[in-house]
């Protein structure tokens, strides 16, 4: 049987999001993301601000320069998230066999859908037709018979754009593309592939094997060559989702004091911990990441013995490892913090603790069924735990 | 200046104070001893900062000297040389040479005045013990200890005084181990004090089955013994211990006398195809006799039955293996006791006769 992947991208989300909510936005540049004259970058543009060259990961003050008059927002993950649910509803609804990229991106695997629906353009029209009819949002769907050729079909005509990519026609659309559409071309590839004068995929095609394995390594070199011939996997794994749950935040400016850090890390951690209860999550892992002024990066990591989505666990491993996780003593730029490597809570054996009473869980767990009961209805952060400014005081002998 | 010894008077003091050398310091000069020579005693001293030992050696020599010395080579060189070498340690401005026999050794210093040094406790307690019965105290407790916790506090083990009793105790959160001897302390003294890890893993390597009487000098930030010529201090921490008492529980309704040998060799055996992640294992306890079953995610299996003297009701009850094999390890007589109500409380572990020494494990639920 043909297999046939789908690849549905919705166009320029958070920004599209806004738009759809505030009429009066609709015709112009809009820029998710942090605000002029703050630190931070582009999340989203709509396309009447990419016409201005803004893009998204742009720092805000370029975005800024190049278009003053563009209307700027701060994202509403909440919001966004809430949508994006219901998207992957609909999609549900088409096939069960899901894999979901982010909150606005997702494989299809759309094999043997032609009896019950019809011929891809068919399954393509009614992915798009039900999200824009459902949500009033506008998706671009790719679909080919692997997961290459979906992801590019999708890009080919962005926004509200269909492309069907038969098998025969997969040479043929992949011939003009440029080189820097392929998966995992990072700086250095690029810079050898410039060298070798390869700059499209039909000139990749003409290369011979044996010079790219000499640059770039066997396994590199294949990996490419593969990919200019269409060859990738039609593979869609529904499980796969996200892998870990974290949130950042940049300062406005360079942070010095204790106490600053400590109460960031406690927003971010209740964010990561409403957001993993949410997704019925619980991560064994607890990231911390900072990032010194002059961009100085580092990550600490801490394995707990069971997992968690309680915000209190997650800033008392997250404070640990800032404490004493030898970093240097600088001001500091952004921090933040996540969680991952998911485990059932039920499945694995408990190892019973003699100093946490029963109840103590228990009354733990209703009090965060509340804080969630409460965001849901009155929005997010509406409720957070207060601190205990004894813990503030620990000293490590 | 020179200093005469000999690989049979230096290597087990440079051995013994070796121990604390980290293997990765903070400070290139931790790497280092600190060697102090008056008249003809040399005394060495090693630190990581948390915990300081010294001891010293006679040794051949004339006038003051202090220098420091790398650590690890320094011992390495002295272990390398044949047994009955004689060691010239010649030292002239920044350079020390070790000379014996035929073997040559330049060894680079750092200045003395530049080792940290924890300064002379002005002790508010002091008392003495056994050295053997301060050695049992730790023996019997510290594999309880938790390793790298966040809650710090339980990195190490609880020393406390109370009406004359000395008593140790170490968690993990997951069990717990106390033992206690009354040690003739003066009554009125009261005292709980936190040792890092690290420092109970020194001492127990450090205290032998003499009856010498060590010196325990305690200050608010430290506590030191005096053993025999070693001088051992340590850093203490600074929390607060968790309410022991209050896990060991006083009403279990059930009572097992099991033979230690037998059922730490049947634990041994069925911990072989438990998950190796968990360790868990099932006790399935029936009139006078106890079943053992462990099963890995391999689905192999492994069953064992054995008699026990219990006259309750039966039960199921789920344990970590290597908890149960730790506390057998160092108990000592020959029936030993298990109190359990429930399976989802807590088991208590003693020997059949005392309570010197306690342990109190908690379940795993399978």
């Amino acid at each position: 049987m043909q297999r046939w992947v789908g690849h549905a991208d919705l166009d320029a989300f958070y920004a599209s999001v806004e738009q759809r909510d505030s009429p009066a936005y609709r015709d112009l540049p809009v820029v998710v993301g942090a605000l002029p004259g703050h630190r931070g970058v582009v999340a989203a543009a709509s396309y009447q601000a990419r016409a201005f060259g803004i893009h998204s990961a742009m720092p805000i003050a370029e975005a800024y320069r190049r278009c003053p008059n563009a209307v700027y927002l701060r994202p509403d993950m909440g919001k966004y998230l809430r949508v994006s649910r219901q998207i992957f509803q609909i999609l549900q609804t088409i096939t069960p066999v899901l894999e979901p990229v982010s909150v606005d991106e997702a494989y299809l695997d759309l094999t043997g859908l032609e009896r019950l629906i019809g011929p891809p353009e068919m399954i393509g029209s009614e992915i798009k037709r039900r999200i824009l009819q459902e949500t009033g949002l506008t998706v671009s769907v790719g679909i080919g018979p692997n997961r290459l050729i979906a992801k590019l079909a999708s890009e080919h005509n962005k926004p509200d754009g269909l492309t069907v990519v038969l098998p025969e026609q997969v040479q043929q659309f992949l011939t003009p593309m440029p080189l820097a559409n392929l998966r995992g071309l990072g700086r250095q590839t690029q810079k050898i592939f410039t060298r070798l004068g390869i700059r499209t995929v039909a000139q990749l095609r003409a290369a011979p094997l044996q010079i790219l394995e000499q640059q770039l390594g066997r396994k590199a070199a294949a990996n490419f060559y593969n990919q200019a011939l269409g060859i990738a996997s039609a593979e869609v794994k529904p499980g796969r989702g996200r892998k870990s749950i974290s949130k950042e935040t940049t300062f406005e400016t360079d942070i010095h004091g204790h106490d600053s850090l400590r109460h960031a890390l406690r927003e971010l951690a209740a964010g990561v911990a409403a957001q993993a209860r949410r997704e019925q999550l619980a991560g064994a892992v607890v990231t911390l990441k900072i990032r010194f002024a002059g961009f100085e990066t580092h990550t600490r990591r801490h394995r707990l013995p069971s997992p968690t989505h309680d915000e209190r666990v997650i800033l008392r491993e997250a404070w640990t490892l800032f404490n004493q996780g030898n970093l240097p003593c600088k001001p500091v730029r952004l921090i933040g913090v996540g969680i991952s490597d998911w485990q059932q809570v039920q499945a694995e054996p408990v190892q019973a603790d003699l100093f946490d009473q029963p109840q103590r869980r228990k009354s733990n767990e209703r009090l965060l069924a509340t804080i969630d009961r409460a965001e849901a209805r009155f929005g997010k952060g509406i409720l957070q735990l207060g601190c205990a400014p004894k813990r503030d005081k620990r000293k490590h002998a | 200046m020179k200093i005469i010894t000999t690989k049979a008077a230096i290597l087990d003091p440079l051995q013994q104070v070796g121990g604390v050398v980290e293997r990765r310091q903070t400070l290139p000069i931790l790497a280092n001893l600190l060697l102090n020579l008056r008249s003809k005693s040399l005394l060495i001293t090693a630190t990581d900062l948390e915990v300081e030992m010294k001891t010293s050696t006679q040794v051949e020599a004339n006038g003051e000297l202090d220098i420091t010395l790398p650590a690890r080579k320094l011992i390495d060189i002295c272990r390398a040389l044949p047994d009955e070498a004689v060691i010239n340690i010649n030292i002239e401005g920044e350079r020390v040479t070790i000379v014996s026999g035929p073997s040559r050794f330049t060894l680079g210093t750092l200045p003395a005045k530049d080792y940290p040094v924890i300064e002379p406790i002005t002790s508010s307690h002091s008392f003495s013990v056994p050295e053997n019965r301060l050695k049992a105290l730790i023996e019997k407790t510290y594999f309880a200890m938790a390793q790298q916790d966040v809650r710090y506090y339980l990195n190490g083990l609880l020393l406390e005084i109370k009406e004359g009793i000395i008593r140790t105790v170490a968690t993990d959160g997951h069990r717990l181990a106390t033992s206690e001897s009354d040690c003739q302390i003066d009554n009125s003294l009261e005292l709980q004090v936190i040792i890092p890890r690290k420092a109970i893993l020194e001492l127990s390597k450090l205290l032998e089955d003499t009856k010498d009487s060590v010196l325990v000098e305690v200050s608010t930030n430290h506590i030191r013994f005096n053993i025999r010529s070693t001088i051992f201090t340590s850093k203490l921490i600074d929390g607060k211990f968790p309410d022991y008492q209050r896990v060991i529980p006083t009403n279990s309704d059930k009572t097992v006398i099991a033979n230690r040998e037998t059922l730490r060799n049947a634990l041994q055996r069925t911990s072989i195809l438990s998950n190796e992640k968990y360790r868990g294992i099932c006790f399935k306890f029936t009139k006078n006799s106890l079943e053992l079953l462990a099963h890995n995610p391999e689905q192999e299996e492994a069953k064992e039955e054995l008699q026990i003297e219990y006259q309750g009701d039966d039960l199921t009850i789920g344990f970590n293996v290597s908890y149960l094999i730790e506390v057998l390890n160092v108990l000592e007589t020959k029936e030993i006791k298990l109190m359990l109500s429930d399976s989802n409380s807590s088991c208590l572990i003693e020997d059949e006769k005392t309570s010197n020494s306690r342990y109190v494990i908690m379940p795993m639920r399978l």
